[in-house]
């Protein structure tokens, strides 16, 4: 896997945003903040507000949170934004991960599904699983009531 | 127009050297930040030891380096084929087909719930039971289920109204299953208020599960659930066939721990009150599984809403409350569990999936389960019905005259309920640190959105498993004795009831 995902630690990032009172807006550079991680941020905020999206340059997004009441709340709009702003950075680490383990994934998913023939390797499981859980059972939770005892 | 000002935000930079992590997914509940994986594994860091796993600087010595190693969320000595074992027992579910077949043996019914979603017809709408004919051509059908385990359930309306054909689907199906070798079971959804004598009888002498609904207090139970003619006794009659069933058990030497009826509570606002209460009155009918359910926000009418319901937040502070009574009771000794809580702890807690059709990925509606109506009419699940019921057809994926096992499971319908509720590729599930063990529901969305997809934020099942599991993580961050980790894993172990083996 590539290095290129490191960054370096313990900086102070800011965060430009323009406000009215009644809405905050972020224009995001896409270099610094991937696309992905900006449209993911902005989602977590659908119940909260609207959310507007838009292109000003090449490799910026502007993204305008709205309040649903259209009440003007500067405070309001100053948690919004610092919110804003934490999940953009929670986002941007979900992608720096997702992006240096997507190779790990597929490969761990086709082990598990697509090593064999479906039904064959489904077979296979499900018999190394039941050998498996009555070695495990050690509180004999799986015997039938009517073989221990507490039957009919 | 307001004057536009420009202001900035100084953050700390979250510095991630990703080369050193395994995959996996977070957030932040209470005062810890929650790691999960594919596999199911977790870990609670706090945020200094957050920070420290993402700069990778969590190595061998390091206090959490081993439990992070080993649960795969370090890229150190990582297993992947160890983690392909964990992810394909996970999903063990996704060969085997449908395991539970709804049969609607009829649409009437004696009480008219405030809460009914069900489409429901007076008693008089005898056009409304299913026939004979249709019922052995459902069980034919069901039974082509390539899944090893089939459970018959039995809904309506109120089921036991069609008894004669409720007692020829158990008896054709167990006839049939001499040749196709299933593990059968039976389990009839009732609300008691049609029960005799002769019918308690005979569902006890053939081993037919009940499940009825209780939801708490005489006061709330005959509010919520008005019984047409009989204003108040609902109540008294389900209570009183609870222990009837349940002294029958025992009478035939079964063991009470694993039959007895089992009951269903939905919430209204009256029950929100009644929390302790309605924990206290199951515990002394001894029932051990309650499930706390909120209700579904759609088919109401304005008004309605208005009388019985509330906000999801409302909802979660009533769960949350109950819950800790609950957890209370288990540390006095008290055997109760809440059955949502299990469900999740089964996921968090043990190498496998429960297998919860409506909370798992793809959701089970036409994978996991399947519903035949009254009339034949088939659907991915009993949801898809009841919009049937409603005058959209929509999810009507066939008929049992003329659609093949085959052609129904691989209906487009129900591929779209399968893309729509995988997890993996829907916006923010995809990167939710509950994923591994949630479940969305498309067929919900549709009745509330018009739209199988819909929006998370916007949707109650979203708020409502984040908030239940959220909660589970916080309880078990917060358990210096182990105490409720021990309570919560009692929850998961699971002894099954005598399947037909016929
Ligand atoms: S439905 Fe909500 S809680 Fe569940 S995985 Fe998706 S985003 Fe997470």
């Amino acid at each position: 896997m590539s290095d290129t995902t490191t960054q370096s630690p313990s900086e102070m990032e800011e965060l430009v945003y323009d406000t009215d009172g009644r809405r905050v807006a972020f224009t995001l550079d896409e270099e610094l903040y991937p696309r992905e991680a900006i449209l993911g941020a902005a989602y977590l905020f659908l119940d909260r507000c609207f959310v507007f999206l838009e292109r000003p340059a090449d490799q910026k997004v502007q993204v305008r949170l709205k309040t649903k009441d259209g009440a003007s709340d500067p405070d309001a709009l100053e948690v919004l934004a610092g919110e804003f702003a934490n999940a953009l950075l929670d986002q941007v680490v979900r992608f720096r991960v997702a992006e240096s383990t997507g190779q790990l994934r597929e490969y761990a998913f086709a082990r598990a599904f697509f090593t064999t023939p479906a039904q064959s390797s489904i077979d296979q499981l499900l018999a190394e699983l039941d050998d498996e859980e009555l070695e495990e059972d050690d509180l004999e939770v799986a015997v039938p009531w009517e073989q221990d005892g507490g039957g009919q | 127009m307001s004057r536009i000002t420009t202001k900035s935000l100084r953050l700390p930079k979250r510095s991630v050297r990703a080369e050193h992590l395994g995959y996996f997914r977070f957030g932040r509940i209470g005062k810890h930040v929650v790691l999960t994986n594919d596999a199911g594994e977790w870990s609670q860091l706090t945020p200094g030891e957050f920070d420290a796993f993402l700069m990778g600087n969590v190595e061998d010595g390091h206090p959490r380096f081993e439990e992070l190693r080993e649960r795969g969320f370090l890229r150190a000595d990582l297993d992947l084929d160890d983690m392909a074992r964990k992810i394909r027992r996970k999903r063990r579910y996704l060969g085997h087909g449908p395991h539970l077949a709804v049969l609607i043996t009829t649409l009437r019914c004696n009480q008219s719930c405030a809460y009914c979603h069900a489409s429901r017809t007076d008693m008089h709408r005898t056009d409304t039971d299913m026939s004979l004919e249709t019922a052995r051509l459902a069980v034919d059908h069901a039974m082509k289920t390539p899944s090893p385990y089939l459970c018959f359930e039995y809904q309506g309306g109120e089921p036991t109204v069609n008894f004669d054909v409720l007692k020829f689907c158990v008896e054709y199906s167990r006839e049939r299953n001499k040749q196709e070798g299933k593990t059968l079971d039976h389990s009839v959804v009732t609300n008691m208020t049609y029960m005799n004598q002769e019918r308690a009888d005979w569902l006890v002498a053939n081993k037919v599960l009940v499940c009825t609904s209780l939801d708490g207090p005489e006061s709330v139970h005959n509010a919520n659930r008005p019984w047409t003619g009989k204003k108040a006794a609902a109540y008294e009659s389900v209570v009183g066939w609870m222990k009837y069933f349940n002294n029958k058990y025992v009478e035939q030497g079964l063991d009470p721990e694993l039959w007895h009826v089992d009951a269903l509570m939905t919430s209204t606002k009256r029950s929100l009150k009644a929390g302790n209460q309605i924990v206290d009155l199951y515990v002394d009918l001894g029932i051990r599984n309650i499930h706390i359910r909120p209700l579904n926000p759609f088919g109401f009418a304005t008004k309605t809403w208005r009388a019985i319901g509330y906000s999801m937040e409302e909802w979660l502070g009533y769960y949350e409350r109950t819950l800790d009574y609950i957890i209370e009771l288990n540390k006095q000794g008290v055997q109760i569990m809440e059955g949502t809580a299990a469900t999740f702890l089964k996921k968090m807690l043990t190498p496998d999936d429960p297998n919860f059709v409506d909370i798992r990925t793809p959701v089970g509606s036409g994978t996991g389960q399947i519903c035949y109506g009254f009339d034949g009419s088939i659907f991915p699940s009993d949801e898809g019905r009841m919009v049937h019921g409603m005058g959209d057809s929509i999810f009507k994926i066939g008929d049992v005259y003329n659609t093949s096992f085959e052609e129904a499971v691989n209906h487009p319908t129900v591929r779209s309920i399968a893309t729509a509720s995988y997890l993996d590729t829907l916006p923010m599930c995809a990167t939710c640190w509950n994923a591994p063990y949630c479940g969305v529901r498309p067929l919900h969305n549709y009745m509330q959105f018009g739209d199988l997809f819909a929006q998370r934020p916007l949707t109650g099942k979203c708020q409502q498993h984040m908030g239940i599991v959220g909660l589970l993580f916080k309880r078990l961050a917060n358990d210096p004795d182990g105490a409720v980790a021990s309570i919560f894993r009692r929850w998961t172990i699971d002894r099954p009831r005598l399947a037909d083996e016929t």
